[in-house]
């Protein structure tokens, strides 16, 4: 038995357990990348996606039919990932800082010869504060203005935690890059 | 500073990689999801049951239920399944007349044994057709045999099989009564009419001993006719599966069963707390001398008089720490280990002077010192002695002022119900008992002597228990630190001295204390 979007929602919001299965099955894959990307590890992943599951289900009366389900479900996951961050301290000390450019020129690296997994990883990788104003700012799509009033820190902060973020993971994607190409990597060796 | 169309480019990549990425999460995610969720659900009121829709459906179930009921049952005493019979039979007979040309033919090729392989449908022939004239017999025989599931006698149908060549035996056994059994329930009534019917007239030729050529049409039919009639007898009953449909809806509104976990019980989170804090107070040790004491008895203008003296409290204090326990919201138990240094001042009661070494002795002094051999002496040593011979002393109504000391160790059990526990600011009301532990009392003479008694001169209880009530404010100072200003009152509720003492004791206290709270 396979339901429309609008009878999911009708489904879940009567708390029918097969239109909530079935929500899950369509939707917690895409669900789960974005927890990946906002935790350092799978089992937060884990953890932050039962969480919003969860809310979801709790307050899917509140969703209206004026946006996308898929929208309205993200934006649930990445609260509950922010929350989850606070829970874990992780935003606790958000400074603004300054960003030092190390002066190599690196060249501009297309992200098509990476695969999503290694993307991953590097966003994992990046420290706390950055990982989140990334992945809220560079992916995500929201103004810095609204990560400052999202996160309680200033438009500074974000621009700054931003920045230092873009240039952790440009050196980082050109370092994969020339890894790659053997005759750099003979000349570094 | 970066290029915006560079930030856009970067930003639009990441966007793209991860615009429809998907990780599959594992199985656990789901199981937690869904404890959880019936966790939750125990405690709600299912909604179906308030579903109109619910009400409608379950309405027209009855509704069909009483229809087909009814239905059913005026075909049951009616018997009468000649009308839709009939009719069906005379749509079939041209197909019965065609095929009856052939009959060895199709009796050879017609699938008896194949039929045999299913038994959903047991229709029950009887060849002597002509001789059973009453239908509702045979239904009723139908009926009966209807109600087998096994596999009816196959040598039987064999025999209808083999029915062209051996006609011999077929005399010889007579077929009483031939079971035919047609499997497929799908197959269209047209195509079992006319199976029916060829079975039927080469088992009517075969009775009658007649070859195919003498059996007349009509009569085939006609027997036909009746068999088919049997079998249409029994198609009136689909009722039967509207209990299936019925079934089934109550099974799609049915709210799963949910198995009785045992929750993990929840960690009831206690908080306690330590705090200090110190208590300026007013101490009166309330001391009545029930008797006047030894030298001022002998005097008769005294007797009375020694005993009006009054107390007065002193400048106190006291030192204490405590701890805490909150046993739940507003609820907490605390104990506490205090000292307490009570001062106070005993005014009245005259002195007793001897002219003979012209030394004096207020009414109180006097009477530590009949009650404490300890007292007596050190009396005796500072001050030189006092009575020996108490024929001249003098009485003298004078109003002097002596100071009586206290140190006590408290250990206060009390319990504590708290106004806004989780707010800045709070208040607790506190109540219970104090154990009072009598360290030492010194009386301070108008001459300057000390009379010291202590626990181990037994003048003195112990251990002298009082009641104590307060109320305090709390205010937060930080996540873990309060403040607190505290007014309490302890009362003794027993007498301070030892029993049958000529003296009497109620210390009580009015105290306001300051201290620091840490919870944990």
């Amino acid at each position: 038995m396979t339901f429309n979007e609008q009878e999911l929602v009708n489904g879940c919001k009567q708390r029918n357990r097969l239109a909530q299965k079935q929500l899950y099955d369509v939707f917690g894959g895409k669900l789960f990348a974005i927890c990946m990307r906002y935790t350092k590890n799978r089992s937060d992943a884990e953890d932050v996606l039962q969480d919003a599951f969860i809310k979801i289900y709790e307050n899917i009366s509140s969703f209206r039919n004026d946006s996308p389900l898929e929208y309205w479900l993200r934006s649930v996951v990445v609260n509950t990932a922010l929350n989850h961050l606070r829970q874990q301290k992780y935003l606790k000390d958000l400074d603004d800082i300054e960003v030092y450019e190390n002066g190599i020129a690196d060249r501009e690296v297309t992200l098509g010869d990476f695969q999503m997994q290694q993307l991953m990883g590097l966003i994992q990788e990046l420290p706390p504060g950055c990982q989140v104003i990334f992945n809220l700012y560079a992916i995500e799509g929201y103004q810095h203005n609204e990560i400052a009033q999202k996160l309680g820190i200033s438009e500074g902060t974000s621009k700054s935690q931003y920045a230092r973020a873009r240039g952790i993971l440009q050196q980082k994607l050109n370092r994969e890059k020339r890894f790659d190409d053997g005759s750099v990597r003979n000349r570094q060796l | 500073m970066m290029d915006p169309s560079e930030t856009d480019n970067f930003n639009n990549q990441w966007k793209k990689a991860f615009e429809n990425a998907s990780e599959t999460p594992p199985p656990s995610v789901w199981e937690g999801i869904e404890a959880r969720l019936d966790r939750d659900e125990n405690d709600i009121i299912p909604l179906w049951w308030r579903t109109p829709k619910l009400w409608y459906a379950a309405a027209s179930i009855i509704a069909l239920l009483v229809v087909g009921g009814g239905f059913w049952l005026n075909n049951k005493n009616s018997g009468n399944f000649s009308g839709q019979g009939s009719v069906e039979m005379a749509s079939k007979q041209p197909d019965v007349k065609q095929d009856s040309k052939n009959l060895n033919e199709e009796l050879s090729d017609f699938p008896v044994a194949d039929t045999n392989k299913n038994e959903p449908f047991i229709a029950k022939s009887q060849p002597e057709v002509e001789k059973s004239s009453d239908q509702n017999e045979r239904v009723a025989a139908i009926e009966r045999k209807s109600e087998k599931t096994s596999t009816p006698d196959k040598p039987i149908l064999d025999k209808i099989n083999s029915a062209g060549g051996e006609r011999a035996i077929a005399k010889a056994k007579p077929i009483k009564e031939s079971d035919l059994i047609i499997e497929n329930k799908d197959i269209n009534e047209g195509n079992l009419a006319a199976e029916i019917a060829s079975v039927k007239v080469s088992a009517l030729k075969e009775k009658e001993g007649a070859s195919i050529a003498d059996l007349k049409p009509q009569e085939a039919i006609a027997a036909v006719e009746n068999e088919v009639m049997e079998i249409n007898a029994l198609t009136p009953m689909p009722y039967n599966e509207l209990a299936v449909y019925m079934q089934k809806r109550y099974v799609f509104f049915k709210p799963e069963i949910v198995k009785e976990e045992k929750l993990p019980e929840l960690k009831k989170s206690n908080e306690y707390w330590a705090g200090v804090g110190i208590m300026p107070a007013t101490f009166n040790p309330d001391v009545q001398i029930k008797e006047a004491p030894t030298a001022f008895s002998a005097l008769q203008n005294s007797r009375q008089k020694s005993l009006n003296g009054t107390n007065k409290a002193g400048n106190s204090f006291a030192l204490q720490t405590q701890g805490g326990m909150r046993l739940s919201k507003h609820w907490s138990v605390e104990m506490g280990l205090s000292y307490l240094k009570g001062n106070s001042q005993y005014e009245g009661g005259g002195y007793v002077l001897d002219p003979a070494n012209a030394r004096s002795t207020n009414v109180l002094e006097n009477a530590m010192v009949s009650l404490s051999d300890k007292a007596a002496l050190n009396y005796d040593a500072s001050s030189g002695g006092f009575g020996q011979t108490l024929a001249n002393t003098v009485y003298i109504e004078v109003s002097k002022n002596i100071g009586n000391n206290y140190q006590y160790l408290q250990l206060p059990l009390q319990a504590g119900f708290t106004l806004n526990p989780d707010k800045k600011l709070s208040y607790s009301v506190l109540g219970g008992m104090m154990a009072n532990f009598f360290l030492s009392n010194e009386l301070e003479t108008a001459s300057g002597d000390v009379i010291r008694t202590t626990a181990s001169d037994e003048v003195y209880r112990s251990l002298n228990w009082a009641a104590t009530t307060g109320l305090r404010l709390n205010y937060k100072l930080a996540t873990r630190w309060k403040a607190s200003l505290m007014g309490s009152y302890q009362r003794a509720v027993s007498s301070g001295f030892r029993a049958n003492q000529s003296m009497e004791s109620h210390p009580y206290l009015y105290g306001v204390s300051w201290g620091m709270l840490y919870s944990f």
